[in-house]
């Protein structure tokens, strides 16, 4: 179980989280939405060990988590960061190799790379291109397929369905709960409020750094004082 | 220039190139990476070359043992440069004009230390081998130069298959178009950014003996470096191929252009060519357009 315990986080003067907690339980899909600017991706960054909080915790099943980012990767817990952050200039293939940077032995990554080209056939199909060659949804699956490279217990996905056409939005998410279906543990940052909140078992609206909403993902997401006030969405 | 005279001014061109290309690499692979011109790569040079004298006059009197020991200490020195200078400014998220000052200021540095230290003397090296040279037909060609070639080729082949084949190599290719990203894999960017300035430093102590052995040893052979960077930028800076091929390119262009026109004209008629290539393609040989800040 992945516990953020009462997070805060200072860039310079300004409070980008005030006093965050969030409980990931293993097998579950959290999913954490809000506005752009109201600390998502802080909080997801602060988990991966990029950014250095002012005060709080993370803890993976109570061991503190205030370890430097590669060592982070090694407990099993990655990023799937926002924008997708694909390497362009190398292949696709060579990115999935880095994907499983922290794995020992060649055939443990051989091995994972076939999962990831049935898992994603369109990958394996391009394995040679460059990965800055591949659409955008493309890129996304390498994204996911990269993360998954490395065994990992809990995957942080920050906005997976940013700039994707409709038709990708909804593979994306069904691909994100079929990943769970499996046993992976799932934390989902999301400006698109109303899918994630579909999907998630629990989820917490985060607004201007503080929670201000939590409660199981399909109750938040008919609440409509939550939708209307935090979520930007009108009836 | 007769037919002889061409092809012998051709195999020096290409070994003195193949230097050229050891620089432009080593420099270029800096940039890559951390997106500064490290003027530094001139500094550890000259540190190898004095080195290399140190271990061929004193040490060994083998040629192998004393071009080995000098590209590994090479390779600490410019560790050790990335740990002092460039470390502390990088933690501190600092521009990058402060890396290129830094840069710079480590080369002058470097050469005032040997200044100081030993005057303006010149250190010879040892010569490992007879000046004898290999006659190929009518051909003449240095024995030297061939063995400089030869490593030359070497080592950027022993480079690339690095960078291709092994994960760290394609974790310093990664981190060239994003080095904030690699962590979230798990790899540690540090240790990466020290295996480049290590290799950095590797190719600078071949480089470093190498200009020693040719020219004799004075604390300005850093400045030789000034042919590497500018074989860097007409390759295209961020692009390692392209730098290899352009400092060959630049080696043989002026070995023949100093056979035709003389030592005295040949640099004004390559600088010119280099301004009046960079107006026509900026992005140089194979480079891609980056906007260089420092």
């Amino acid at each position: 179980m992945l516990v953020v315990e009462n997070l805060t986080v200072c860039y310079g003067g300004i409070t980008a989280l005030d006093n965050v907690s969030i409980t990931i339980p293993d097998g579950k899909i959290v999913g954490l939405v809000g506005a752009n600017g109201a600390g998502k991706s802080t909080t997801i960054n602060t988990i991966s060990g990029m950014v250095i909080p002012s005060g709080g915790n993370v803890k993976l099943d109570g061991e503190s988590l205030l370890i430097p980012p590669q060592e982070i990767v090694k407990k099993g817990i990655v990023q799937v960061p926002e924008g997708r952050r694909i390497f362009p200039s190398i292949t696709v293939q060579e990115n999935l190799i880095l994907g499983a940077y922290t794995l020992k032995g060649g055939e443990k990554v051989e091995e994972n790379m076939q999962r990831m080209f049935e898992l994603f056939p369109v990958l394996g199909e391009r394995k040679n291109q460059d990965g800055g060659t591949l659409s955008g949804g493309e890129q996304q699956m390498l994204a996911i397929a990269r993360a998954l490279m490395s065994d990992p217990r809990i995957l942080l996905l920050d906005e997976p369905s940013l700039g994707l056409a409709p038709k990708l939005v909804l593979e994306i998410f069904n691909m994100i709960q079929e990943l769970n279906n499996r046993g992976l543990t799932i934390l989902l940052v999301e400006q698109n409020a109303q899918k994630a909140l579909n999907i998630s078992d629990y989820a917490y609206v985060l607004e201007t750094g503080r929670i201000v909403a939590e409660g199981e993902g399909k109750r938040i997401a008919e609440d409509p004082i939550v939708k209307k006030a935090y979520l930007g969405i009108e009836e | 220039m007769n037919l002889n005279i061409f092809f012998q001014q051709l195999i020096n061109g290409i070994s003195l190139g193949g230097v050229y290309a050891l620089m432009a690499v080593g420099f270029g692979i800096i940039f890559n990476v951390l997106k500064f011109s490290n003027f530094s790569h001139g500094g550890v040079v000259a540190i190898c070359a004095y080195l290399g004298y140190f271990l061929a006059t004193r040490v060994a009197g083998s040629l192998w043992i004393t071009l080995l020991a000098t590209t590994l200490l090479g390779g600490v020195v410019g560790v050790l440069v990335e740990k002092l200078v460039f470390r502390p400014i990088r933690i501190k998220g600092r521009p990058l004009t402060y890396f290129f000052v830094n840069s710079i200021t480590v080369a002058m540095l470097v050469q005032q230390f040997f200044s100081a230290l030993w005057g303006y003397d010149y250190y010879p090296y040892p010569e490992f081998i007879k000046k004898t040279a290999l006659h190929i037909g009518r051909l003449v060609v240095s024995k030297t130069y061939l063995m400089m070639l030869f490593i030359s080729a070497l080592v950027l082949l022993g480079l690339t298959l690095f960078l291709r084949k092994t994960k760290q190599g394609i974790a310093i290719r990664a981190a060239s178009s994003d080095i904030w990203t690699p962590s979230l894999m798990g790899i540690n960017t540090d240790f990466i950014i020290s295996i480049t300035f290590f290799i950095a430093g590797v190719l600078a102590g071949i480089t470093g003996y190498f200009l020693g052995m040719t020219y004799t040893v004075t604390p300005f052979i850093g400045s030789f470096i000034l042919k590497g960077i500018i074989a860097a930028i007409v390759g295209g800076m961020g692009s390692l191929t392209g730098g290899g091929i352009a400092g060959v390119l630049l080696g043989v262009v002026e070995s023949l252009l100093i056979a035709e026109l003389g030592a005295a004209v040949t640099p004004i008629v390559i600088y010119a060519g280099i301004i009046i290539l960079l107006l026509v393609r900026p992005q140089g040989i194979a480079g891609k357009l980056y906007t260089i800040k420092a």
